[in-house]
């Protein structure tokens, strides 16, 4: 288990909640990219999502590595990845700005510069969940990590892990 | 009892002066206090620094070539100088808010507590995007001790992230 105070790993493979994995092969090279990753089903009632499947496809990559089902081609990759937009860089900026503001005693200061990441880049619950848990999240944001859930209204709340139907055994 | 307070007394202190006077750069999540610019370009969000202060800040170097760290060289537009380099008395003072608009690197500022944050430029930051190498990074493990990505190459790594809301 390692320890990230300054949400490096997020930054640097733009992860926009948690759990999130990454698959790396190897050489160093990315398997499968950002994808939703419990590996048991504490919270299904909340995201319907099943830890069996995703246990069995971690379990395929270890046995059968890049000729895995669940490994994806370079082309595959491609087309699954794309560079970070200018709005959600500045949205990482101004982020790493309120950070460095709450860890340095300002946390009244921080919270204008959460609520612009969170605007930049909406779709990022790491920022929202960040900043509603260092302050009182109704009095300074509005909101509460499960009213924001709510309001979702039935879209799911980690987009869909593609993976593809295992291979029937015979 | 007394000592507890004295170390929370001083803690409180220290973090109270990261604002004091100065400005605060941070680049590459690493903070630095810089020198204020004379007033003359002290206006508006730009961050002006002398040219110690932008290697201290940044590792940064101004060179003939243009604004270079290692093999890395960002060419000053020659019609545009005045807009990253301005003499005052004997310093010689750069843009580094006008820097980061050439390098397209993403900026933050927070006017009260007169501090920048420096994210990565696009192409640093995308660079896995057309490699597809899992970017490295070095974070210390439960008992501090520091670990790397790359320490693992040669074994399939399963990097998955939590936190503690």
């Amino acid at each position: 288990m390692l320890v990230d105070e300054k949400h490096l790993v997020t930054r640097l493979y733009d992860m926009v909640n948690v759990p999130t994995a990454v698959w790396i092969n190897e050489k160093g090279r990315i398997v499968r990219p950002n994808e939703v990753a419990y590996v048991d089903n504490r919270y299904t009632g909340m995201h319907k999502l099943q830890a069996e499947e995703y246990l069995a496809a971690i379990r395929d990559w270890a046995e059968n590595g890049d000729r895995s089902i669940y490994a994806l081609s370079e082309k595959e990759l491609k087309e699954r990845l794309a560079p970070q937009n200018p709005d959600w860089a500045r949205a990482s900026a101004e982020f790493g700005l309120a950070e460095y503001l709450y860890k340095n005693n300002q946390g009244s200061a921080s919270i204008k510069h959460y609520k612009e990441a969170q605007r930049l880049n909406p779709d990022n619950w790491n920022y929202k969940r960040q900043a509603w848990a260092l302050s009182d999240a109704e009095k300074e944001y509005g909101t509460s990590f499960m009213k924001e859930v709510q309001k979702l209204d039935g879209k799911p709340y980690y987009p869909p892990r593609r993976l593809p139907e295992p291979k029937k055994k015979n | 009892m007394k000592k507890a307070f004295l170390i929370g007394a001083l803690l409180l202190i220290a973090a109270s002066n990261a604002f004091a006077g100065n400005r605060t750069v941070i680049f590459d999540n690493t903070a630095t206090e810089v020198a204020a610019a004379p007033a003359a370009l002290a206006t508006g969000e730009d961050l002006w620094v002398t040219l110690a202060d932008l290697t201290k800040a940044t590792k940064f170097v101004l060179k003939p070539q243009g604004v270079c760290r290692d093999e890395l060289c960002f060419p000053i537009p020659k019609a545009r100088k005045s807009a990253f380099l301005s003499a005052q008395g004997k310093v010689t003072w750069f843009n580094l808010s006008e820097f980061a608009r050439l390098t397209k690197q993403p900026t933050a500022y927070d006017a009260e507590h007169l501090t920048w944050f420096f994210g990565p430029r696009p192409e640093e930051q995308n660079q896995f995007v057309s490699s597809l190498i899992a970017p490295n990074f070095r974070l210390p493990d439960a008992n501090g001790k520091m670990r790397s990505l790359q320490e693992f190459r040669g074994k399939k790594v399963l990097l998955l992230t939590w936190a503690s809301w």
